[in-house]
């Protein structure tokens, strides 16, 4: 009898045990699933999904499933915080891997930092060095889209003078006072800076003054439909000459800008967002890897931010493999570790003083041309 | 250095934003007028107007002309819907009109939602409905839909000027405008005049939608800037007043554009805001009834003298 209640109560106990080995790595994510971030954070979510998805059929991490925690902070920061508090305090997760929405990210940095939550994010660093150690960034440097615009401007046109045109949000301000700077570098003068709403319905009087102001190309910095109403304008101001180059986004909205300014309009993109434009190796591989299963579940939608997901977690597991345990202390420094790992978008190259992965220039500049993009190799 | 060239293309451009914001500005006085709700919602009927056009076009390939024509009843039907199910059975419990506004807002975001699950949350547009152009005319370009919006809106002031003095219905709405209770007396169905106070200004809404997205882009979200705008024109105007709200809506447009063009764009807001302020401390019924006021005084102390 007594031989029985043992038993029993092992068998019990180990089914206890084997349930909680079970239990699922959760991780957050705060994403803006409306507002300006949308179209970006909407990808970065369904790539995360699909590279669990993926991960999950193949066994795991570490035996056990992976799950995520979506909280919508509709691309505000007072949302995101909202978001960021719940994930840590009800849903227990074990890291983030959060979207764009910069303000929202640095909003929340302290209070996960506190909570020894590693960061993986999409958008730039929070500003605290004490925040940063914890952080880690998968989006290019911001001085990469600027170099790879001036660059093509002094190596393939006569254009040397530009006028900036970007929206209010911090990182575009920091993206125009950065742009300022690399244009000099490029021997090009940034002759007026104008700003516009990310809702206006109209930007021809700041386009305009660009032109009064003698710029040949507008560069633009800033996400989203804006990128199209610019096109519009340019195109209704009657403005033959003037190059729009926009900032690295959605690959539909370049679609639609490209249909109507034709050369004219030139934007930056990772090799993924051109795959013809990645030489054979293992970075074609590696963007072909993560292309085919976009591409079965999303069809020709476009990959660059699900790219950058897709990588950002594809980075988290293996750090995660390398500390063996999920614990915050040990997963970040693991990802410090996380060194010219290749990945769909670009080589990672994190180290102790490094908490930005890319370091090597990614962009090419596009040029939608019968509806599809290729890189613009010569001048207009 | 601002030059005449720039100003002068500032107010052209904002003339044509601001016929849009007039647009909608009439489609909250027509609701106002038959109810005293303001539709917080009237925004997102432009959103559709562009969006139905849009998905009607690429996936069935109608040619725009015939998609637009046919987008308009959609979302006439659609603020129907919304009278339907929303507001009419708060009206007909005698829930406050606060409720029934709070519920329209309700409505907004519940359409964004509907309208990203169900044809996307990308950006679109469509073409200008005549290519070509922009006309020249010294230093200054136009758009030809700039030359669409002007012409449409004048089409569409005129029809409604004539659908509020010329028909029954019209009439009807009229007199609901100045006494829903006494209307009804009168045997006005004043349930019905909802409904089609709703009809009307969605379908308003879709007009003004399918004008401006050509020169921009649609997306569920855009509809709440210009419903913001609209209302903001249609106080300027007199809040009730459909030609108030049209003068308003120009007069909005042509504001902002002069305090981007002169102050930058930052201050578009800030313009929209300040002009509502100095028109509502100067004249609290709106700028044209203040005007008509005044002229009226005068004209009394000229007989008086």
């Amino acid at each position: 009898m007594r031989l029985r209640v043992a038993l029993a109560v092992s068998a019990a106990m180990f089914t206890i045990h084997a349930a909680s080995a079970q239990e699922p790595i959760r991780i957050g994510s705060s994403v803006g699933l409306t507002g300006y971030s949308a179209a970006t954070d909407r990808a970065w979510r369904d790539s995360l999904e699909l590279a669990a998805e993926k991960l999950n059929a193949a066994g795991g991490l570490l035996g056990r499933k992976v799950e995520f925690v979506f909280e919508d902070n509709r691309s505000e920061p007072q949302e995101a915080v909202v978001g960021y508090r719940k994930m840590i305090a009800n849903d227990k997760v074990v890291a983030v891997d959060s979207g764009c929405v910069s303000a929202g990210n640095a909003a929340a940095a302290s209070s996960l930092v506190r909570a020894k939550v590693p960061m993986i994010l999409c958008s730039i660093l929070p500003p605290r060095p004490e925040e940063q150690k914890w952080a880690f960034s998968f989006l290019p440097p911001p001085r990469f889209e600027s170099e790879t615009r001036f660059r093509y401007l002094r190596d393939h046109t006569t254009i040397r003078k530009v006028g900036i045109l970007h929206d209010p949000t911090p990182y575009a301000m920091m993206m125009r006072d950065l742009g300022i700077k690399v244009a000099q570098e490029f021997g090009i003068e940034v002759v007026t800076t104008e700003s516009y709403k990310q809702d206006d319905a109209d930007m021809s009087v700041q386009i305009g003054r660009i032109n009064s102001a003698g710029a040949g190309a507008i560069v633009k910095m800033g996400q989203g439909g804006s990128t199209v109403t610019a096109a519009k304008n340019v195109k209704q101001l009657g403005l033959d000459k003037m190059l729009l180059m926009a900032s690295l986004d959605d690959g539909v909205l370049f679609t639609q800008a490209g249909e109507i300014l034709g050369e004219q309009f030139l934007f930056v993109a990772p090799g993924v967002q051109i795959p013809a434009s990645i030489p054979a190796g293992p970075a074609r591989e590696a963007a072909d890897e993560f292309l085919n299963t976009w591409r079965a579940k999303f069809g020709d939608r476009d990959p660059n931010a699900g790219a950058r997901a897709w990588d950002s977690f594809s980075v988290f597991a293996r750090a995660v493999k390398e500390a063996n345990s999920t614990d915050g202390e040990a997963v970040r420094s693991a990802m410090e570790k996380m060194s010219g790992v290749q990945g769909a978008v670009a080589k990672y190259n994190f180290s102790p003083d490094q908490h930005v992965g890319i370091t090597e220039n990614p962009f090419v500049l596009g040029v939608v041309r019968k509806g599809k993009f290729e890189v613009k190799r010569s001048g207009v | 250095m601002l030059d005449a060239t720039q100003i002068l293309q500032s107010l052209v451009n904002g003339m044509g934003v601001g016929l849009i914001y007039g647009l909608v500005g009439i489609g909250f006085c027509v609701i106002y007028n038959a109810s005293g709700i303001v539709n917080f919602a009237q925004g997102v009927f432009v959103m559709l107007g562009g969006m139905f056009t849009h998905t009607l076009l690429t996936r069935l390939g109608i040619p725009i002309i015939l998609a637009a024509a046919i987008a308009i009843p959609l979302v006439a039907a659609a603020g129907v819907v919304v009278e339907f199910l929303i507001v009419r059975p708060m009206w007909n419990r005698g829930a406050t009109l606060f409720a029934i506004i709070l519920a329209t807002l309700a409505t907004q975001i519940m359409i964004e939602r509907i309208t990203i699950l169900t044809l996307g949350d990308q950006p679109r547009t469509l073409n200008e409905f005549t290519a070509g152009g922009p006309l020249r005319i010294g230093g200054l370009a136009i758009s030809y839909q700039i030359f669409w919006i002007l012409g449409c809106g004048a089409l569409l002031v005129g029809l409604l000027w004539l659908f509020f003095g010329r028909t029954r219905t019209g009439r009807a709405l009229r007199a609901c405008s100045q006494n829903r209770e006494a209307a009804a007396l009168l045997g006005v169905p004043v349930g019905r005049m909802l409904m089609i106070a709703f009809a009307l200004s969605a379908a308003l809404g879709a007009v003004a939608g399918i004008l401006v997205t050509p020169t921009q882009y649609t997306a569920f979200n855009v509809g709440t800037p210009f419903g913001v705008y609209g209302f903001i024109a249609a106080i300027i105007g007199g809040f009730g007043s459909a030609g108030g709200a049209l003068a308003g809506g120009i007069l909005l447009g042509i504001f902002q554009a002069l305090a981007i063009v002169t102050l930058g764009a930052g201050f578009k807001n800030v313009a929209a805001l300040s002009m509502l302020l100095v028109v509502l401390l100067v004249f609290p019924n709106g700028l044209f009834a203040g005007l008509k006021g005044l002229l009226a005084g005068r004209s009394r102390s000229a007989d008086a003298r």
